[in-house]
């Protein structure tokens, strides 16, 4: 009984914003109850539209990702390995980081106008930071004497790389995934809602200006479950992929 | 190679930060890139001093940092309150956590539309938006680090006959406060985005909106002074923000 | 036993580390075949032998020499196991995996690699548990197999630092007969580090032990028991008994 406890509250508020709304407003421009968002939810996805805009979305929100994540790995393990880049880069880093993303929207659209381009460079630059960070702790935190074992037996750099370094940091690069994944996606439907008019944060700000406040609502729950299930997904994969290790990182991103 | 280790660590820094500019000055000087989409380090350095003199960036600076500071204190006090009251009870925790937990994943900047949809586009739809989006950060840390309470500690309260906000206050609070801080911190970085974001959109005095004009009238030295000027926001706010954090927990 | 080619020595070995002297003339030779212990208190400096031997270390003055040549770099002659099995061990390749990674290191080719994984997982007893990974196996199993990759780079001297020591009793006692009946087989030299002196005894055909602060040689002792060693036996041999009465006085001189 007590694993129901957890629906009770989403369940109660939904109840009461319902018959709250019926009873005393009625009729809105700028709100609607659950049982209007959810109508205009199936809608919505019935007609193809929402579903084009999170494709739109996710699309800005991984090629951002991949360039950005790709890019702070290799930085993270170079800079992981060389006391002398680390030392180099370090004050760089410190300045260029605290850079918010949005700050770069309309430096983006600028040099990108609207579309992917714009939205897939702002994601790049704010996963940079996490990826390289979270990597460069990664490498340090590898054993030690997995290291050794590799130089005892013989093996290449390269070798070393390949089939040591990689495998035993990767429950650590998956957390890092995991993580920035999340802030992708945060990333790419913010860049929406400020400038880009495409996936579903440009979908939210339409609802809204359409004074459709059922849609909006629509589209929020959509965003909530999909940042959701892509976290729940991933950790799934973690858990898959690395328990028979026994090295299994559940820290949720905030 | 060993003569490189031995120089000291702040040096080499600045002598990486020197070989990126020296790029960037490179870059610009050679034409590779429009000068449009990429100022070169004087003209910024220019533009920055402009403004700051001028007070015109200062200015915009100011508001900004206020916008962002007043709505991440109001948030952080609504988030310890509401948060110590979650956290030290299990009851309230199984009840909220999977509600808690959906609202973590969603964008802060979602509820922007909603706010516009009922408050408009106005200054206090921007302090609205900073101070509902900071608090979840906060809220979550505080949960997570009042339900960390060592067992042992309530048997000691309950024979010593506490109450319940004596508890929070003497040994919840103390308890929770890393956590606490560590929220504030991302707040404090949430505070910010969305700062920068609502005068965006409402064209409210401020660095979000100073940047957006000037990429719009292609003054790429006033883009990037702005730019800069933000990045010198999240930097000093983070730091200060250690350094507190240092004070607080060197009592404990 | 001496050799004409010792399979490893010492020659005049001073370490220092850091401004601290942590070896001070090292001077002996093991020869080939040979079964020499080391014993010390912790921190005497008996494993930085062992990795100067491995070539992670070079001595400040004096020469390491295995096979005549002196020790520059790490080799697959040599072979080590150490003591924290479950870091040197890769969590996530089974145990097959594990042993694979040394012939890999060899450049062997991957239709080869079977046949010569076998015999060694067989020689140490985990035929049955090929497939399992590391976590999946106790402490004397994973121990095991560390000795089984390190027996697959073929080495000619095999570097043992506390390699039970993690260990409870009994695993210690059928591991510490492995170990001689494949040495014995294979006619490795080995150098065996511990602090536990009448493992030492048990095991040795020589025994070194060493003072601490800084590492110098205290006593060099020939175990002339007889082979193959057996738990119960030669423990109770006069001769292990005169031997353990007698370097009981050094090694409460070594720990004073």
């Amino acid at each position: 009984m007590r694993r129901w406890r957890g629906i009770i509250v989403p369940l109660a508020i939904l109840v009461v914003a319902e018959i709250g709304f019926r009873v005393s407003i009625g009729a809105s421009d700028s709100l609607a109850p659950p049982s209007r968002a959810m109508v205009a939810l199936m809608s919505a996805l019935g007609d193809g539209t929402l579903l084009a805009n999170t494709a739109r979305t996710l699309a800005g929100m991984l090629g951002g990702l991949a360039i950005g994540g790709a890019a702070g790995l290799a930085a993270g393990i170079a800079i992981g390995f060389s006391e002398t880049l680390r030392r180099a880069s370090f004050l760089t880093i410190e300045l260029l980081r605290p850079i918010p993303s949005v700050a770069l929207l309309p430096l983006s659209l600028l040099i990108f106008g609207f579309g992917y381009g714009m939205e897939i460079a702002v994601v790049a630059f704010a996963t940079f930071w996490p990826a390289l960070i979270l990597t460069q702790n990664a490498v340090a935190q590898i054993e030690p004497r997995l290291i050794e074992v590799a130089r005892l037996m013989g093996l290449s750099r390269l070798e070393t790389a390949w089939k040591i370094v990689l495998p035993a940091a990767a429950p650590r690069l998956m957390t890092a995934l995991r993580l920035s994944a999340g802030l992708a996606l945060v990333v790419a439907v913010t860049a929406e809602i400020v400038s880009n008019p495409q996936g579903l944060g440009h979908d939210l700000m339409i609802a809204q200006e359409t004074l459709r406040p059922e849609r909006m609502f629509g589209v929020l729950f959509w965003v909530g479950l999909i940042g959701w299930g892509k976290n729940a997904a991933l950790l799934r994969l973690e858990r898959w992929l690395f328990s028979h290790r026994g090295e299994v990182d559940t820290s949720v991103a905030a | 190679m060993s003569t490189i280790n031995r120089i000291p660590g702040p040096v080499m820094g600045v002598a990486g930060l020197a070989l990126v500019i020296l790029v960037w000055h490179l870059v610009t000087a050679g034409g590779f890139v429009s000068k449009a989409f990429l100022s070169s380090p004087a003209a910024t350095w220019d533009a920055l001093q402009r403004g700051l003199v001028s007070g015109e960036l200062t200015g915009q600076l100011r508001a900004t940092m206020l916008r962002m500071i007043n709505g991440w204190l109001l948030a952080s006090v609504v988030a310890i309150a509401l948060g110590s009251v979650i956290g030290i009870s299990q009851t309230a925790r199984d009840f909220l956590r999977p509600t808690l937990a959906f609202l973590r994943s969603l964008p802060a900047s979602a509820i922007i539309p909603i706010a516009i949809s009922l408050v408009g586009l106005g200054p206090s739809m921007v302090l609205g938006v900073v101070v509902f989006g900071s608090v979840w950060p906060t809220l979550l840390a505080t949960v997570q680090g009042f339900a960390t309470i060592e067992p042992r500690l309530r048997d000691v309260a309950q024979v010593v006959h506490l109450s319940r906000a004596a508890f929070i206050w003497k040994i919840g609070l103390p308890n929770a406060v890393p956590d606490i801080i560590a929220g504030m911190r991302l707040s404090l970085t949430v505070a910010l985005i969305l700062s920068v974001i609502g005068e965006m959109l409402s064209g409210q005095e401020g660095l979000g909106t100073a940047i957006l004009l000037a990429a719009r009238a292609f003054r790429a030295p006033e883009l990037y002074a702005g730019i800069a000027m933000l990045g010198l926001i999240g930097l000093v706010s983070s730091y200060g923000l250690l350094i507190a954090e240092r004070r607080i927990v060197r009592w404990r | 036993m001496a050799n004409s080619k010792a399979a490893f020595a010492f020659e005049g070995v001073n370490l220092e580390l850091g401004g601290r002297p942590i070896l001070e003339d090292i001077s002996f030779s093991v020869g080939r075949g040979e079964f020499a212990c080391v014993i010390g208190a912790s921190g005497c400096g008996k494993t930085t032998l062992l990795r100067l031997l491995a070539g992670l270390l070079t001595p400040t003055s004096g020469t390491v020499r295995v096979g005549g040549e002196p020790v520059t770099t790490p080799s697959r002659e040599v072979a080590v196991v150490f003591q924290d099995y479950s870091r040197a061990l890769l969590p996530w390749r089974t145990a097959t995996g594990n042993v694979s990674l040394a012939l890999e290191a060899m450049d062997v080719p991957a239709a080869e690699r079977p046949q010569r994984i076998a015999p060694l997982l067989a020689k140490v007893g985990l035929t049955d548990h090929a497939e399992k990974y590391p976590t999946q196996l106790s402490g004397g199993m994973q121990q095991r197999l560390q000795i089984a990759r390190s027996l697959a780079q073929d080495p000619s001297v095999l570097l043992m630092d506390e390699p039970f020591g993690a260990l409870d009793a009994m695993t210690r006692q059928s591991l510490q007969d492995e170990v001689l009946r494949i040495a014995s087989e294979r006619q490795a030299t080995v150098l065996f580090v511990t602090h536990d002196l009448e493992e030492a005894l048990y095991l040795g055909d020589r025994v070194i032990a060493l003072y601490s602060n800084p590492g110098r040689i205290a006593r060099m002792v020939e175990i002339p028991l007889p082979r193959p060693r057996s738990q119960l036996a030669t423990r109770e041999h006069p001769e292990f008994l005169r031997l353990r009465r007698e370097l009981f006085t050094v090694m409460e001189e070594i720990h004073a």
